[in-house]
């Protein structure tokens, strides 16, 4: 490994460093301020030895390809994390659990999905995705005296521990038709074809399989109402956002690379999913009461919605899919940021009656969860709507008529449970017990957030040249 | 020397064997050995295929990698049956059930 190499990997080496620091603080002495800015520190130190993009790409080795794809997602998972540390420092303070662990869980988990959107070999790929996956389940299950935590815990145990086999054993049919496993090498031996050999098929098919069940979409998406509602609110912000993000850079790089969408039954595939997934999300959503799970099927249907930029696999469809990225982050950070801030240390806000009479007990913190609702509802003036935007365009760009057709029809439905909750909101306050004070942390990151969220609604042309400048790189 | 095609038949019917029993077995222990089953089979094929390629080793590795993840990710699963048991005294996924839909 050359210095080069070093240079251009500092920020994950930060990370690993960070996870390590932080196991042996807490074996020093257990304090929860103390292990949560050390987490806040090393997740600034790591972003701030981000490469310049001046010096990209550049392949670390045969595993990683550090490219302004990778950088450009890197950074945003790391601020998503640090948004997520800030959201639950305040969340783990007012429970009587002990606090260590769960931050070397987080770190260590950032890092295999950014170890995931630079991966260029399957071996990175796996590895990357193990590491997000094994820390999960320890933060998932992380309240141990909730049966609800210890509930999601195992079934996200075994649901991810399954899709790992398929994803693995798809990995290996691949190499064992092709001979190679980096993404370089594979899109030499797919571009050779014009079918693909049944042998690779199947490959492709449970790598498909594997990554969807990450993504959670249909019909892989059984695991995620249950597990958003059982876990922890922070944690379950990180499930939405940073372990679906990392999967889906990591899919859109890998079959970009083999040129996936030449063949149609791959196409047909991801049109099949995608559709389902937007139908079944929002169809499921309606009927919830637990604002948890609306969130969660909320994100079903928007990774259906995200596979439309996707299946465009041009250069308008990556950029439309990052966009989608930073905008959903940022929603579904904030709206899972409210739930955090209003949940009582005995159990999370989740139900509906949680939110009554919001606006008028509350104004600030409704606000701020008016504004995630309407930009996941995708209403102009929100981050939301400029992504939806997006989406349509690539799809319109490459005619998939199907799919924008289903894809406006299902943002008009999802319209119906977003303003459901506002209208709650709005209902005439109750009393209501008195809630633990607030922290500082928390409210800072909710209106950042929420800046950026109207920010980028209003005027997106900056953040569009800013992906354009960087995927243009790669 | 053995054909190439038996390694992939042998691995397949690993596969199949651990799917079945993650999806027949009840008890989160015995899911967790067809887990590890269903791990192993596709170390098989990874192991196998490099013989086409001796000069690179990039199966064999990947195999080790595997076996290391394996480990991870069964000692952290059987502290969470663990802990699942201790709250619910079973350590049947099927018969725990406190997250429904509303």
């Amino acid at each position: 490994m050359s210095r080069a190499d070093i240079i251009f990997l500092l920020p994950h080496l930060m990370l690993t460093l960070g996870a390590v620091l932080v196991m042996m603080a807490i074996a020093v002495r257990r304090n929860h301020f103390a292990v949560y800015v050390l987490t806040c520190l090393t997740l600034i130190v790591a972003l701030y030895f981000l490469p310049k993009t001046a010096s990209l790409p550049h392949n670390v080795g045969v595993l990683f390809v550090v490219d302004g794809l990778g950088v450009f997602n890197t950074m945003i998972i790391m601020l998503a994390a640090l948004a997520v540390a800030l959201m639950s420092y305040a969340y783990f303070d007012t429970r009587e659990e002990r606090t260590g662990e769960y931050y070397m869980l987080f770190i260590l988990a950032t890092f295999g999905a950014c170890i995931m959107v630079i991966s260029g070999h399957f071996v990175s790929f796996f590895l990357g995705l193990e590491i997000l996956s094994v820390s999960l389940y320890g933060m998932i299950a992380y309240l141990r005296k909730r049966e609800r935590s210890d509930e999601a815990g195992i079934k996200y145990l075994i649901l991810a521990a399954f899709s790992s086999a398929f994803l693995l054993f798809g990995m290996a049919l691949i190499y064992a038709a092709t001979g190679d496993m980096t993404f370089e090498g594979l899109s030499g031996y797919f571009s050779a074809f014009d079918e693909l050999p049944i042998l690779v098929m199947t490959g492709v098919g449970l790598v498909v399989v594997g990554a969807g069940f990450k993504l959670s979409v249909v019909p892989f998406h059984m695991w995620t109402p249950d597990v958003y509602e059982g876990a922890p609110a922070p944690v379950a912000a990180f499930i939405s956002t940073i372990s679906k993000g990392a999967t889906m850079v990591l899919l859109v790089r890998f079959f970009l690379a083999i040129d996936g969408f030449r063949f149609p039954v791959v196409l047909t595939i991801f049109t099949v999913i995608s559709i389902a997934s937007m139908v079944v999300g929002n169809i499921l959503a309606l009927r919830q009461q637990n604002v948890k799970r609306i969130l969660a099927y909320s994100s079903i249907a928007h990774f259906g919605y995200l596979l439309v930029a996707f299946i465009a696999a041009d250069e308008l469809g990556v950029e439309a899919v990052n966009f989608y990225l930073v905008a959903y982050f940022a929603t579904m950070l904030g709206a899972f940021g409210v739930v955090t801030v209003l949940s009582h240390p005995e159990r999370d806000a989740e139900l509906l009656d949680d939110y009554r009479g919001l606006l008028w007990s509350r104004p600030a913190l409704a606000t701020v969860f008016v504004v995630t609702l309407l930009s996941l509802a995708g209403i102009p003036l929100t981050a939301g709507f400029v992504a939806k935007f997006y989406l349509l365009a690539s799809g319109i760009s490459t005619n998939q008529w199907l799919l924008v057709i289903l894809l406006v029809v299902n943002s008009i439905v999802g319209l119906f449970y977003y303003i459901r909750i506002v209208a709650v909101m709005f209902d005439s306050a109750e009393e209501r017990e008195a809630r633990p004070a607030g922290y500082v942390g928390n409210f800072a990151t909710l209106l950042i957030l929420v800046v950026l969220l109207v920010w980028f609604g209003v005027s997106p042309q900056g953040l569009i040249d800013v992906i354009r400048n960087l995927v243009g790189v790669g | 020397m053995i054909p190439i095609e038996n390694y992939l038949v042998l691995s397949a019917t690993l596969f199949s064997i651990g799917l079945m029993i993650v999806v027949i077995k009840r008890n989160a222990i015995a899911v967790l050995l067809g887990l590890e089953l269903m791990l192993n089979a596709a170390n098989i094929n990874l192991v196998a295929f490099n013989l086409a390629h001796p000069e690179r080793l990039d199966g064999q590795m990947f195999a080790v990698f595997v076996i290391i993840v394996a480990a991870c990710e069964a000692a952290v699963g059987l502290a969470i049956i663990l802990q699942a048991y201790r709250v619910f005294h079973t350590a049947v996924p099927d018969s725990i059930s406190t997250l429904k839909e509303s």
